[in-house]
């Protein structure tokens, strides 16, 4: 089981070759999960960890890229508390942006991604490995409030989306560190062995400029007056598919990794699902991408508060009000 | 419970509903009164074309209503905030811009309690042992950072935050003072800013705030401060102070002889958006147009008999009230049109501009002295940081000019502490001559840095000869030396030294109008009649600090390995591989 969890990321990243995008999806299955902890064999919760771990102004499409993630999620039912935002920089209020308070990933700006409603959990220098590790492992000073954690359970479904520099089996953050593979690895490993997850989605998105024959390929040049490029291919198709979804719709979830057209993205989309064992085009968009939840109907009045463990909804109430060691409650 | 009355149609069940309703009703109004909201906008055209808009917010909650656990309109994280940390009295600011205080005023209440240092500023007095306060300061800075979406808890560590005594605030060692003058301010912080409103932006005056206008002015400054003692309960003060250039393309542009028009304006212009009627459940929703004294002055000696339609400017629409500010002289200085906003709604919506009929010069009354900071010197070990301050000749005008007078000045500057400030250095010129320390200094109070543990702190109280036309103060520092790991990533911009706040303890920035009393029941004109005494926060400094080249270590090790790899893969080429017998071998396979 512990060797078994280790594994999947490694492969995952190794897989990665510069110029591809790496779309990895990788999960237990849940046979596994049931027999580790029974009660939580269901899927109940969504959370969503997105970061952009590039700073500098001439990085605004990776600041495009997150918000277009972020608005996406929170569209699609995820509420803010429940969204771990991290951006290592202001774009929207930079002074060097012409549209104040607006951050825009397409050149009829008809979109605004920053909106009047953005709740920016990490920002600037607090964008680091080690805060990013410690949203993950749940790791954290007494002090830190619980809008900066990640509480998920044995029950969550977590969508991790990551953009920024990198290259093979590594990604940079804020220009100054790394996130190696094995660190990732190690921190979903240790949170599987907390129950801090389901099944996670994860979607890296390097762009790689050291490598100056593949400059050109990521990025979308929508020069206008913004003055640099405001979103990579991959994100810009991405929010585009999920711009025809509402909370309601079915899409699964390989319909979204067949609208990856190499052609249009000028890269190609990998995805891996070897750990996960449902079909994808039985699993909607959804489960990952947003919050769903199933009503349980029940005959009598919920009793769920007295009994112990009763269900998987209760489990999700206890660990979250375990989780407040800090007692900051707003 | 919820059956309509019209279906069970008996007459006790409706006079048991009546009887209930008229008690929750009761109880609703008592609540209500325990707990209040106002809000309030003023606005003003500034001397350079500017427009300077100012949003005040006030919540309270009376004693009994802040001690419980539930509320009708403040909001809860606030009141929660309170009785956690055991505040007394907080103050958290976000500015982007720098208040120009030679332009818009220097010794007004707007540029004393509102003109702020860029970034973060935060000052917290609790009410706790001196003991417990530095821990119960890093829990509040995490909470606020949670709170406000800002990276507030780096001022947690000792390094960034001080306790001064005197120099900010006369306090008894429970006040903490911290900046961050590199924050970066956007609508993530308004956001959770503007939800502890009541109405948040959907009603009443906050819906004003229209994000891509308030951002591109030239100074905006967001604003919360809590008071809260056992006689007072919590109140709290939400403000948001603007610059924003009006939209000249819709005023008309006219060049005339005399100088330029000023541009016209009005709320649509500024925001966006006109004001479809108060948030219901505020107490008093007002806004206030406001005329400085330089043009107040011009309009009442041409004598026309409404102020607010005179021949150098018209108001769109007449005001519900005309007040007008006394100063000491019992001589009317500047005036306050005031508009309510009560009586307007959806429909009825309302718009107040100012159309310039005549061009005008006037200035804003400025601080006895414009300071201002910069550093001397050159290279990367050593510089020093000069404090100047510039008479604007304010004390003449007030009392006339005695030789022996003269004026106390107060300097308060946190220091980082990679910035060795030598205090002893401290050289103080006047008019150009070197002054000894003690002909100026009154009262010194100083902390120095401890390397990786305590910022330097420096508190000053000067007297300056009234004749004085300007003075300048240097210190010498060395730049320290960080660990690798402190740098931050974008290491090669420079540090910031926080702003230094430069206080006049004589000269108050109150204002007073006789005309209205307590019973008026404005918080924004009260703050303005309170007794500030004239601040101003000077320029944040830049310094350079040596950088190591990060990727050193790499380039060693690779050229290191480079040379390795070349000089041992040669020379066991050299010594094991065998030309002759490789041929040999060849040879061979060929021949097969």
């Amino acid at each position: 089981m512990a060797s078994s969890s280790r594994r999947p990321s490694r492969p995952a990243l190794s897989l990665y070759l510069p110029k591809l995008l790496v779309l990895v999806l990788l999960a237990f299955s849940s046979a596994a999960v049931a027999s580790a902890s029974p009660a939580a064999a269901m899927h109940n919760n969504n959370w969503a960890v997105l970061v952009c771990t590039s700073r500098f102004w001439f990085n605004y499409r990776h600041m495009a890229n997150t918000l277009s993630l972020y608005r996406t999620v929170k569209r699609l039912g995820i509420p803010d508390e429940r969204i771990i935002l991290m951006l290592a920089d202001d774009m929207a209020c930079n002074p060097r942006n012409s549209y104040p308070a607006q951050v825009f990933n397409n050149e009829n700006h008809q979109l605004n991604l920053y909106g009047d409603n953005v709740e920016v959990d990490y920002r600037g220098y607090e964008v680091t490995v080690e805060n990013f590790l410690r949203v993950l492992t749940g790791r954290h000073d007494s002090a830190v409030p619980r809008s900066k954690r990640l509480l998920s359970d044995e029950g969550s479904h977590i969508l991790l989306y990551m953009t920024g520099h990198g290259g093979d089996e590594f990604l940079k953050f804020q220009d100054s560190e790394e996130l190696q593979s094995h660190d990732l690895a190690d921190a979903v490993k240790q949170m599987k062995e907390k129950h801090r997850w389901f099944a996670i989605i994860d979607s890296h998105l390097f762009s790689p400029v050291y490598l100056s024959d593949l400059k050109t390929d990521q990025y979308d040049l929508f020069l206008r007056q913004i003055g640099v490029s405001v979103v990579d291919r991959f994100t810009f198709y991405t929010l585009a598919f999920f711009e025809k979804l509402n909370m309601y719709s079915n899409a699964s979830l390989s319909s979204l990794f067949n609208s990856y057209n190499p052609s249009m993205l000028l890269s190609t989309a990998y995805y891996r699902m070897d750990l996960y064992e449902r079909p994808l085009t039985e699993v909607p968009v959804t489960n990952f991408f947003g919050s769903v939840m199933k009503t349980i109907h029940t005959d009598s009045a919920y009793t769920g508060f007295l009994a112990a463990r009763g269900t998987t909804e209760i489990s999700w109430m206890d660990r979250n009000s375990a989780g407040k060691t800090g007692g900051q409650e707003f | 419970m919820a059956t309509p009355p019209t279906l069970s149609g008996r007459v006790l069940f409706l006079s048991f509903l009546l009887i209930l309703s008229s008690t929750v009703a009761s109880e609703s109004a008592a609540v209500a009164e325990e707990e209040e909201f106002t809000e309030e906008l003023l606005l003003r055209p500034l001397p350079d074309r500017k427009a300077l808009a100012h949003f005040h917010f006030r919540s309270l909650a009376s004693p009994s209503a802040a001690a419980g656990r539930h509320h009708h309109i403040f909001p809860k994280a606030i009141s929660q905030l309170v009785q956690k940390f055991h505040i007394s009295e907080l103050e958290l600011s976000f500015t982007q811009g720098r208040w120009n205080y030679e332009q818009w005023g220097g010794s007004d209440p707007m540029s004393t309690s509102n003109a702020k240092p860029p970034g973060v500023e935060l000052w917290a007095v609790f009410d706790l042992p001196l003991s417990e306060i530095d821990a119960t300061w890093k829990n509040l800075t995490h909470t606020l950072s949670g709170l406000f979406c800002a990276s507030i808890n780096f001022l947690e560590s000792s390094t960034s935050f001080s306790a001064p005594q005197w120099g900010f605030k006369v306090n008894e060692g429970n006040l903490r003072y911290g900046a961050l003058p590199r924050e970066a301010v956007c609508t993530e912080n308004l956001t959770p800013w503007l939800k502890l409103l009541p109405c948040r932006d959907k009603a009443g005056i906050a819906s004003l705030l229209y994000r891509p206008s308030i951002y591109k002015g030239y100074y905006h400054s967001q604003k919360l401060k809590l008071r809260s003692s056992q006689a007072l309960g919590i109140v709290l003060d939400q403000t948001l102070t603007v610059v924003l250039q009006p939209n000249t393309a819709s005023g008309k542009q006219r060049h005339s002889t005399d100088g330029q028009l000023q541009p016209n304006w009005s709320i649509r212009h500024l925001f966006n958006n006109k004001l479809s009627g108060k948030c219901l459940v505020s107490k008093s929703s007002r806004i206030f147009l406001e005329i400085d004294k330089g043009i107040a002055d011009k309009v009442s000696t041409s004598g026309t008999d409404d102020s607010w339609n005179n021949e150098f400017f018209v108001l769109s629409s007449s005001p519900d009230r005309v007040i007008e500010e006394v100063n000491d002289l019992k001589v009317q200085s500047s005036i306050l049109y005031e508009y309510d906003v009560n009586i307007y709604s959806e429909e009825k919506s309302f718009d107040v501009g100012i159309t310039w009929k005549l061009s005008l010069l006037w200035s804003c009354t400025p601080s006895p002295y414009h300071t201002s900071r910069f550093l001397m010197g050159s290279g990367n070990e050593r510089g020093s940081i000069a404090l100047s301050f510039l008479s604007t000749n304010l004390q003449k005008q007030i009392s006339g000019s005695s030789d022996d007078c003269s004026i106390k000045a107060v300097i308060f500057q946190v220091v980082p502490w990679y910035v060795k400030v030598y205090y002893h250095s401290l050289e103080i010129f006047i008019d150009g001559n070197r002054k000894t320390i003690s002909e100026v200094v009154d009262k010194i109070h100083v902390t120095p840095s401890e390397d990786k543990l305590l910022p330097g702190t420096l508190e000053m109280l000067l007297r300056f000869p009234c004749g004085m036309q300007s003075a300048t103060l240097t210190l010498d520092f060395d730049k320290g030396f960080l660990h690798i790991d402190e740098y931050p990533p974008d290491a090669n911009q420079g540090f910031d030294i926080p702003s230094a706040l430069v206080s006049f303890p004589e000269f108050s920035s109150a204002r007073s109008y006789p005309e209205i009393d307590s019973s008026f029941g404005s918080p924004l004109l009260e703050d303005f009649q309170e007794d500030g005494i004239v601040k101003s926060y000077t320029e944040v400094l830049l310094v350079p600090l040596t950088t190591p080249d990060f990727s050193m270590p790499y380039n060693v090790i690779t050229f290191t390995c480079t040379v390795l790899a070349l000089y041992f893969g040669s020379l066991l080429n050299a010594l094991r591989r065998r030309i002759g017998e490789e041929e040999r071998e060849l040879k061979k396979a060929g021949k097969d």
